[in-house]
């Protein structure tokens, strides 16, 4: 009796919970689908259009100028973070270098920072060169925040592939190099690869730096969602279109990281 | 094929020193087996000679040449690892086949060696599993196939049957003997196992704390061990210690006077294999004492009997039978060899 009852108590809270997290998800969903007037109506049912979709890829949101420039800077930047982190990764993992924990620790130390604190120097840093507004800029200030988090997270992984692999590898005639080319990254791979979405998600998101350093020509999606507060009011459903567009590419990657994390954490028993 | 040497070799770990001064000579096709218990600085021996960790100080040379900075790739050389480093990404014929792989061979001449290899050690029908697919002693075998699909100039072998059960390990022992045999390739191999190193090797170093204690043949370290270390490392059982002393001719000490042919001695330790050892009549018998334990073998029985502080083991024949802590008679078998330790410096008294 008591058990069933805990077992119910169990139920009921994990509903209460999936629905908190997930109703804003599922009205941003349906409102997308709205009309403008159906939008602040308190209901499910309505008639769904994808004219919202339409407008805002049309005058004057542009939304397709900010989806190639999030897909841009996400991408390039997860194309130069993951790369260099593997490398510095697997140097802190295998090295045993002179002061080789402090200089992991200021790598982390870097995390530790709030972002707000530090917007200000990069704004002022980025007008002396010339870089607001770009891309580039947008690129340099996500390399900063999501290498040191890259480089944490494939370490955990290349510190659980076995040392003995690798010696094997030198011993049958491979370099330094090729050992990482040939045992290392093959091994670490399911792990890299969800480093690499990780990186992708956070510099997808990305909002602060993005709203400040961006005016015009390198808006990201997140910043872009901002223009639909007009002095019109909030244009609820074209916000949501856009929220789903930022969304769904996220939703799949998420997918996408569940099916290779578990094989990650299974993967590589040698014994 | 090479010899090695390593000329006053040091390696230290920060303020820790694992080998103090290392002086060892390995012959040209010679199968060197280093023994000791865990710590002593064999396995650190062998990753020196394999490339793996730097030498503090001295000298190594492979085949004449002086190699203390040369990248393992470049020493040819092929290492089996105790927990058999193997690609776990790769299959048993890439796996097999990687050294060549790097040695730039096209993939046809590659599967033709590799397929060679494999049949030698029956692994044919097993080139496209993946490891995690083979058993303990598949596996050991894949890394032995890799080891050997190149002529390498020295083999080093790091405790590669430990992982195996005690039946497999006997059968790859052998194994391991018939391929040196057949092969000649100079080999290094470390074990804690002495009778792993009494069956394999051409000869035998002892180390311990960082140091050899002797380096000998398998037949004269079991026959002359050099100090107490290596009497009582050698041998299953090992070999009975008995600390007592020498007067006129006679070695005395609770419930044991034997004849020796030494000098008076005040202090000694009496050492006495179970095998010189017979079970003989207790009213004559020079060593008396009641019985503590017997433990039937299957081609002999261990008598171990008691006497004052000390435990005595004889192996004696496997129909004997006696009661537990009845009084038995123990001798020295005719012609069995009697050892003479100062129990101070723990070296072997000249007999």
């Amino acid at each position: 009796m008591k058990k069933q009852l805990f077992w119910w108590g169990e139920r009921a809270l994990l509903v209460f919970v999936a629905v908190v997290a997930l109703f804003p998800i599922l009205w941003m969903f349906l409102t997308a689908f709205k009309q403008p007037l159906d939008a602040y109506r308190v209901s499910i049912f309505f008639t769904p259009t994808f004219n919202n979709f339409k407008a805002v890829f049309d005058e004057p949101w542009y939304l397709g100028r900010m989806v190639m420039n999030s897909v841009i800077v996400a991408s390039v930047t997860v194309m130069i973070s993951v790369p260099c982190a593997s490398l510095a990764a697997y140097a802190f993992s295998r090295f045993r270098m002179r002061g080789r924990k402090f200089l992991f620790f200021l790598v982390l130390s870097t995390q530790f920072i709030p972002a707000v604190v530090i917007v200000l120097p990069f704004f002022l840093m980025f007008r002396q060169l010339g870089l607001l507004d770009t891309r580039l800029a947008l690129i340099i200030v996500n390399l900063a925040i999501v290498t040191p988090f890259v480089i944490w997270m494939i370490k955990g992984f290349i510190d659980a592939i076995p040392v003995e692999a690798e010696e094997a590898a030198m011993v049958d005639g491979a370099s330094r190099l090729r050992v990482i080319r040939d045992i290392v990254l093959p091994m670490a791979a399911p792990g890299i690869l969800t480093s690499s979405i990780f990186c992708f998600i956070l510099t997808w998101n990305e909002f602060l730096f993005a709203l400040i350093i961006t005016r015009r020509e390198a808006v990201t999606l997140p910043v872009g969602l901002v223009n639909f507060r007009t002095e019109r009011g909030d244009l609820w459903e074209l916000m949501s279109a856009a929220g789903v567009m930022i969304t769904v590419p996220i939703f799949i990657m998420a997918i996408i990281i569940q099916k290779h994390f578990t094989r990650g954490m299974t993967a590589g028993a040698v014994k | 094929m090479a010899e090695v040497r390593l000329e006053n070799v040091v390696k230290r770990y920060g303020g820790f020193t694992a080998l103090p001064k290392l002086d060892l000579h390995v012959n040209e096709g010679e199968f060197l087996v280093l023994l000791g218990p865990s710590g002593c600085g064999k396995t650190t021996t062998m990753r020196l000679i394999a490339g793996l960790e730097e030498i503090t100080e001295g000298d190594l040379l492979i085949g004449g040449e002086r190699v203390n900075d040369k990248e393992p790739k470049d020493r040819d050389i092929a290492m089996v690892f105790q927990n058999y480093g193997l690609y776990p990404h790769m299959s048993v014929a890439d796996n097999i086949g990687y050294p060549l792989k790097l040695r730039g061979l096209g993939k046809s001449e590659r599967m033709a060696q590799v397929r060679k290899v494999a049949e030698k050690v029956e692994l044919g029908e097993l080139l496209d599993r993946r490891p995690s697919e083979l058993s303990g002693g598949q596996r050991q075998r894949v890394a032995l196939a890799r080891a050997i699909v190149r002529r390498p100039q020295l083999f080093l072998m790091d405790e590669p049957l430990s992982n195996l059960d005690a039946k497999l390990r006997v059968t790859m022992r052998a194994e391991l003997k018939h391929m040196h045999h057949e092969m000649g390739i100079t080999t290094v191999y470390v074990t804690h196992d002495q009778m792993e190193a009494m069956t394999l090797a051409s000869r035998i170093v002892v180390m311990n704390k960082g140091r050899i204690v002797q380096l000998d043949t398998p037949e004269r370290i079991y026959s002359e061990p050099a100090d107490l270390f290596v009497a009582d490392f050698i041998g299953s059982p090992s070999m009975n210690l008995i600390h007592g002393q020498i007067a006129g001719g006679t070695f005395t000490a609770e419930g044991i006077s034997l004849p020796v042919s030494a000098p008076d001695r005040a202090k000694v330790v009496l050492g006495i294999r179970p095998e010189d050892l017979q079970i003989s009549d207790a009213s004559t018998a020079p060593i008396k004492a009641p019985i503590f334990a017997l433990e039937l073998t299957g081609e002999s029985t261990l008598v171990t009997l008691r006497a004052g502080a000390t435990q005595l083991c004889a192996r004696g024949a496997a129909d004997f039978r006696a009661k537990m802590d009845d009084t038995c008679g123990l001798a020295p078998r005719p012609g069995g060899r009697i050892h003479l330790f100062d129990p101070e410096s723990g070296l072997r008294l000249p007999s």
